[in-house]
């Protein structure tokens, strides 16, 4: 029973990894990273109790992965990933600022370029992801 | 990137047409716009290696990046015709990005 309940724990901490960085694209997946921190408090509360039933080595070496991924997950979500609240310039309803910046032929962009023609999505991202 | 191909996927290829998505980035952004391309998204890619722009916003993530360097924080914003910001996606943790799909409402209610 400690066996396999630390082998329990050991597949939903590896299955929580593999699973959260395979579905990063899908919006449910990746807006609800709470959920990979709760994956892994499960994989070590199952691994807790595989260790309280008998006190060998599987049991301690899932308790172990649990927990590092745990304390990773949460430094990484809870810490690591939360933004200053900062002083924004952007509104619903005001006009955008204008700028222009190179495209990545160098040529000039203006935001005015598309009023009067075209909607605008306007993101901006951090380079990777 | 995993926000702007959805959203991509997300929208017809006439309405591709009809809209403008300017992505802006510290990067230089040619692999960025390569990818684009090959994906056929009509993107347009922008850099602001400065970010003066992203300053300019009120979007900077002061030592937000991998090696402590300011970075822009996550932000989608649908303007009208007329620059007008008409929706606003803006995140407290930069694992979190907008649904393409909420996008795509924002631009069709347009």
């Amino acid at each position: 029973m400690s066996l396999a309940l630390a082998l329990l724990s050991v597949v939903v901490s590896v299955g929580t990894v593999i699973g959260y960085a395979s579905l990063l694209g899908v919006p449910a997946v990746r807006n609800h990273p709470e959920g990979y921190v709760a994956a892994f408090a499960i994989a070590a509360t199952i691994a807790g109790l595989a260790v309280a039933l008998r006190r060998r080595w599987p049991a301690w070496v899932a308790l172990g992965v649990a927990l590092v991924l745990l304390a990773g997950g949460g430094y990484v979500n809870f810490v690591m990933a939360r933004i200053p609240p900062a002083p924004t310039m952007v509104r619903v309803g005001e006009r955008a600022a204008d700028f222009t910046l190179p495209d990545a032929m160098g040529r000039p962009i203006s935001l005015r370029d598309f009023r009067g023609h075209k909607p605008v999505v306007l993101v901006f991202y951090r380079g990777h992801w | 990137m995993a926000e702007l191909q959805g959203l991509g996927a997300a929208l017809s290829e006439a309405e591709r047409a009809g809209v403008e998505v300017v992505a802006v980035s510290p990067d230089r952004n040619e692999q960025s716009q390569r990818l684009a391309d090959g994906l056929r998204m009509g993107y347009r890619f922008v850099a602001d290696p400065d970010l003066a722009v992203t300053r300019q916003y009120g979007l900077l993530h002061r030592g937000g990046g991998p090696r402590g360097q300011d970075v822009p924080r996550p932000a989608t914003l649908v303007l009208d015709r007329d620059g007008v910001i008409r929706w606003l996606s803006l995140s407290d943790n930069y694992q979190i990005r907008p649904d393409p799909a909420d996008v795509v409402r924002a631009v069709r209610a347009l």
